[in-house]
């Protein structure tokens, strides 16, 4: 096949794929009464930002905001434990190191809705309900994360480990100044899924949340969607205003993913 | 796999792969693992021990209210209409799920690893955006897309003189409509996974094989498949086990309706434990997932053949 | 690669710092913790416009408030995972189909013994069909009046009066004659519609013919004339092709564009088209229920209940008391357009003024709260309207379907 025909049926999927997004953005900068009419309008005829401005004048999203990246900041603490359960499963020999690496991939097949009522109770009994640190806890590590760590890591020269503790370095030091920074590809992928998760995270912010000041944008978003009185400009005002920053660190990304899969063995 | 390693002083040439450290790699270990028992294990062995009560409302609120009642709830759920039926759901989405995302996410892979220019990096990027999108905004948008009344989709059929279709309304259609926004997400972690896989392949191979004389879809399915079968096996088992823990979209897209056409075995789960309040009932059902999603990953690694490094 | 990695690692040790004083500052909550403030959980997207209510209580007592807006879509999760933890808000906003559910759970503190201190709480203050005895539960009060909803006729007089009908029908045959004309109006046009999801309204329509939801024993049971009168209009409905079948139908459009031009809603709808249709004002009404052998409609809306462990219990009272003023109830509907429950505030000529408002007033003395079964929308309202959209959407067999959805809800009753 030319190139020239494969790019045209690439272009055609991507414009298919992104189509959706660009109704999101077109249609969140209708007046309400555009956005019903039939047939629709593909662009607004008259272009309005008052949803946006809505949405932090009388509706909490500055705050969701807030939380959410707050939130995406411990997803990274548990980037960093999954790196360390990762390396420990790729770089050393341990009794017990089969069966547990089985279990964490047996917690990748445990179904959310099924645990949700334990781990509430789990939560409470930490105290950790309405907390922020409570809806970031469930999800800080997953058996995916570890599991992409320990195919990357186990391609680690075992010879500059034991360099590095031939010169006397702790295993802390290695781990933080030769494994981390020869992992530079799988931590992108990592950071990727990690922010995406984070800001997505929708299940538990509703259940542990407790508290509308804690929030994130995601709960703040089905906040809109009543089932009466639908206000589609003011819902895909709040959706892009969730999707465009994620796309952007995407894009900004998007080089270093594909090469952080190439390498972790996934092959 | 191999990555260049550094000068080696010859008094390091024992090649050891791994390393073997006292307590280190507990050390490692352990947050991650603490954390994955406290959220992963303890709540289905939790899950595991309600199942035998008739544990509800009234018994969250007072444990004096719950009465262990053996396998009842097990028996129950078998004679279950709504159980077999939010089955048969899952089975149809397992079954058409899973080769459409994998067909489709390994033919746009194979398409954007055709050429390196820079058109087709941008282009790339295109096909990842559902994949990093909240379903929730996932779901307000193609149900407005969807909408039968002011929804895009009908208008375009309509351009084409073709009569408006009930997306979310017809049950047969309407697992159609929740699958393909499913697919639509899935696609996007898949392709870069298959991409990075498409990467990994040397380049040399390819070369020789079309010194040889190989078309490109003899180079495709001799050369580059054989040498992917490792990342599509991965796919696949995650995307089964998506499949069988398939709930987002019709959640919030149709609640599982029209009809419980939509309802999926977790979806099944979430209305039984948390609409109905039947937490014991629910945990059993949960439990029976949890041992199909394990059964169904057994099955897949007893068929992958012994994969060959190369 | 190196500014990459540099951006993810080293800010790490930093990021856990500013997590840990976050999580820090982010903690309390609950409603005992917080010096002085009383945690209130509304329902829906009215929780800004209740802060501002609240304002006045918080100025007469010098309590703040705390306002938790809660989606209805997931009540339950909320209330479920709060009954598990034990803590819970101080007063919540109870829909009276959740009531069952929440005393089943004893979520809810007992007020009998309280209200004494508290006359504007009595009783005979509120509407009957939701005073005292009306929405006790196992011979408790445990919540008490707020907000009204019901159920009335809607209709685009324009349209009917194109159509040759000059007064929105009064009883069901006129319905039925009234919208066999309207969907004669050309293709894509209906004379009616039902949203699909409502259970109520099958319940409505089943008073309204003389039948019950339940039996002398306060158990579930539908078998009776008046439920399969109700069959026959709503079955029939479908089969002539008066109403849309599509679920994800908009209500508000179907009305303002006109293919729908007559429905059964609450009060809500009609701010919702005042929304988005301005340009309406004056084609459209409300109209009292149509008539079968009475018209009685639904009384719906919300109590308001304490916790039953909260620890400000007087401070909650005192709340419930202030809501409990005619004034602030007739701010409240200024405000979102939720009907008060307090008899004077009813009574009031100034919201007689909107002859809408006079229609759901008149409707409300005529209303009935559904059945006080324990999960009652789920485990009877979707069962119902699940067997009749099986009827009407898939041509199951009338007989056999509704006989399983008896044998489905057999066993539940009234608490």
């Amino acid at each position: 096949m030319p190139r020239i025909l494969i790019g045209v049926v690439l272009a055609l999927g991507a414009a298919i794929t992104a189509f959706p997004f660009f109704w999101m953005i077109s249609t969140s900068l209708k007046p309400a009464s555009e956005s019903l009419q039939y047939p629709p309008t593909p662009f607004p005829q008259t272009v309005t930002f008052e949803y946006y401005v809505q949405l932090f004048t009388q509706l909490d999203f500055g705050r969701y905001t807030i939380n959410t990246v707050i939130i995406v900041l411990f997803g990274f603490i548990g980037m960093i434990l999954m790196a360390m359960a990762g390396y420990a499963f790729g770089k050393f020999q341990f009794r017990g190191r089969e069966p547990l690496f089985v279990l964490v991939l047996a917690t990748m097949m445990i179904p959310v809705q099924v645990t949700m009522i334990p781990t509430y109770l789990i939560l409470n009994g930490m105290k950790l309900t309405n907390t922020l640190i409570g809806i970031a806890l469930p999800t800080l590590v997953g058996g995916f994360g570890i599991f992409l760590f320990r195919q990357f890591m186990s391609t680690i020269p075992t010879e500059m480990l034991e360099a590095a503790r031939l010169d006397g370095a702790s295993e802390i030091r290695i781990f933080f100044q030769v494994v981390l920074p020869m992992s530079k590809p799988i931590l992108a992928v990592q950071t990727i899924l990690t922010f995406i998760a984070g800001w997505n995270s929708f299940l538990w912010p509703l259940i542990i949340a407790g508290e509308q000041k804690n929030y994130t944008l995601s709960v703040g978003l089905s906040l809109l969607n009543q089932q009466i009185a639908i206000n589609p400009p003011l819902q895909m005002a709040a959706a892009s205003l969730m999707v465009i920053p994620i796309l952007i660190i995407f894009v900004i990304f998007q080089r270093y993913i594909v090469q952080g899969f190439t390498l972790s063995g996934l092959k | 796999m191999a990555l260049t390693t550094s000068a080696i002083p010859p008094r390091m040439k024992k090649r050891r792969s791994v390393t073997s450290a006292g307590a280190t790699p507990y050390l490692f270990l352990s947050p991650a693992m603490l954390l994955l028992c406290a959220f992963g294990l303890l709540p289905i062995l939790v899950a595991a021990f309600v199942s035998f009560t008739d544990l509800n409302i009234k018994g969250l609120a007072n444990w004096s209210n719950v009465q262990f009642i053996g396998i009842d709830n097990y028996t129950t759920l078998f004679t279950d209409a709504a159980f077999w039926s939010a089955m048969g759901n899952t089975a149809i989405f397992v079954v058409f799920g899973v080769p459409v995302i994998i067909g489709v996410s390994l033919a746009v892979a194979l398409m954007l690893n055709y050429s390196q220019t820079r058109f087709f990096r941008f282009l790339r990027a295109f096909y990842f955006i559902p994949a990093i999108t909240a379903i929730v905004a996932v779901a307000l948008i193609w149900g407005y897309l969807y909408n039968t009344q002011f929804g895009l989709l009908n208008y375009l059929l309509s351009l084409v003189n073709i009569p408006p279709l009930q997306w979310l309304s017809d049950p047969t259609l309407a697992k159609f409509s929740v699958a393909l926004v499913a697919v639509w997400r899935a696609t996007g972690l898949n392709i870069i996974i298959f991409l990075a896989a498409l990467q990994g392949i040397p380049r040399d191979y390819l070369e020789a094989a079309e010194l040889d004389g190989a078309n490109s879809w003899k180079r495709i399915t001799r050369i580059i498949l054989p040498l992917m079968r490792f990342a599509i096996f991965f796919v696949t088992v995650t995307t089964v086990i998506s499949w069988l823990q398939f709930f987002d979209e019709p959640f919030v897209l149709t609640e599982g309706g029209p009809l419980g056409a939509t309802t999926s075995i977790s979806l099944f789960l979430f209305l039984e434990g948390f609409r109905l309040n039947q937490f014991g009932y629910a945990s059993a059902g949960s439990l029976v997932l949890f041992v199909i999603i394990i059964v169904a990953t057994l099955v897949q690694l007893k068929l992958r053949k012994a994969d060959d490094e190369y | 690669m190196k500014r990459l990695t540099g951006s993810i690692v080293a800010p790490v040790a930093v990021l856990a710092l500013a997590a840990g004083l976050t999580a820090c500052s982010s903690d309390g909550g609950g409603s005992s913790e917080e010096g002085g403030a009383i945690t209130v959980w509304i329902m829906g997207d009215t929780g800004t416009a209740f802060e501002e209510l609240a304002a006045g209580y918080t100025e007469k007592t010098g309590t703040d408030v705390n306002v938790e807006a809660i989606p209805w879509a997931n009540l339950n999760d909320k209330i479920t995972t709060s009954i598990a933890s034990g803590s819970g808000p101080d007063v919540i906003q109870i829909g009276l189909s959740v009531l069952p559910t929440l005393a089943d759970a004893e979520a809810l503190l007992p007020l009998d013994d309280l209200l004494g201190d508290y006359p504007a709480l009595a009783a005979e203050n509120f509407a009957d069909a939701v005073a005292g005895e009306a929405t006790q539960i196992g011979g408790q009060t445990l919540s008490v009046p707020w907000v009204a909803d019901t159920r009335v006729l809607f209709y685009r007089s324009d349209v009917l009066a194109e159509a040759g009908f000059d007064a929105p029908p009064a009883t069901w045959d006129e319905l039925t004659e009234t919208a066999t004309a309207l969907a004669a109006r050309g293709d894509g046009q209906y004379g009616y519609y039902i949203p699909q999801w409502d259970s109520s309204l099958p319940v409505v329509w089943t008073w309204a013919a003389g039948g019950d939801a339940v039996d002398a024993e306060g158990n579930v049971d539908f078998d009776n004339d008046g439920f399969e009168d109700m069959v026959d209009l709503y079955t029939g409905l479908y089969a002539d092709g008066l109403v849309p079948t599509n679920s994800d139908f908009d209500q508000v459009q179907g009305f303002v564009t006109g293919i729908t031009p007559m429905l059964v809603s609450g009060p809500y709808l009609a701010k919702s088209i005042e929304d988005a249709a301005p340009e309406l004002d004056g084609k459209w009404a409300a109209a009292p229920m149509p008539k079968n052998v009475d018209n009685t409609s639904l009384f719906a809306g919300s109590n308001l209940g304490i916790w039953h462990n909260s620890s400000k219990v007087d401070e909650s009272l005192a709340l419930l008391d202030y809501l409990a003023d005619p004034e602030i109830q007739l701010d409240w509907y200024d405000k979102v357009n939720e009907l008060p429950t307090n008899k004077s505030a009813l009574a009031d000529p100034r919201l007689a003024e909107d002859p809408n408002v006079a229609v759901y007033v008149e409707t409300l003395e005529n209303a009935r709260v559904v059945p006080l079964v324990p999960n009652w929308d789920s485990a009877v309202g979707q069962k119902l309207t699940d067997a009749l959209n099986a009827i009407v959407l898939t041509g199951a067999d009338r007989q056999s379907t509704l006989d399983a959805f008896f044998a489905e809800t057999d066993g539940l009753a009234v608490q």
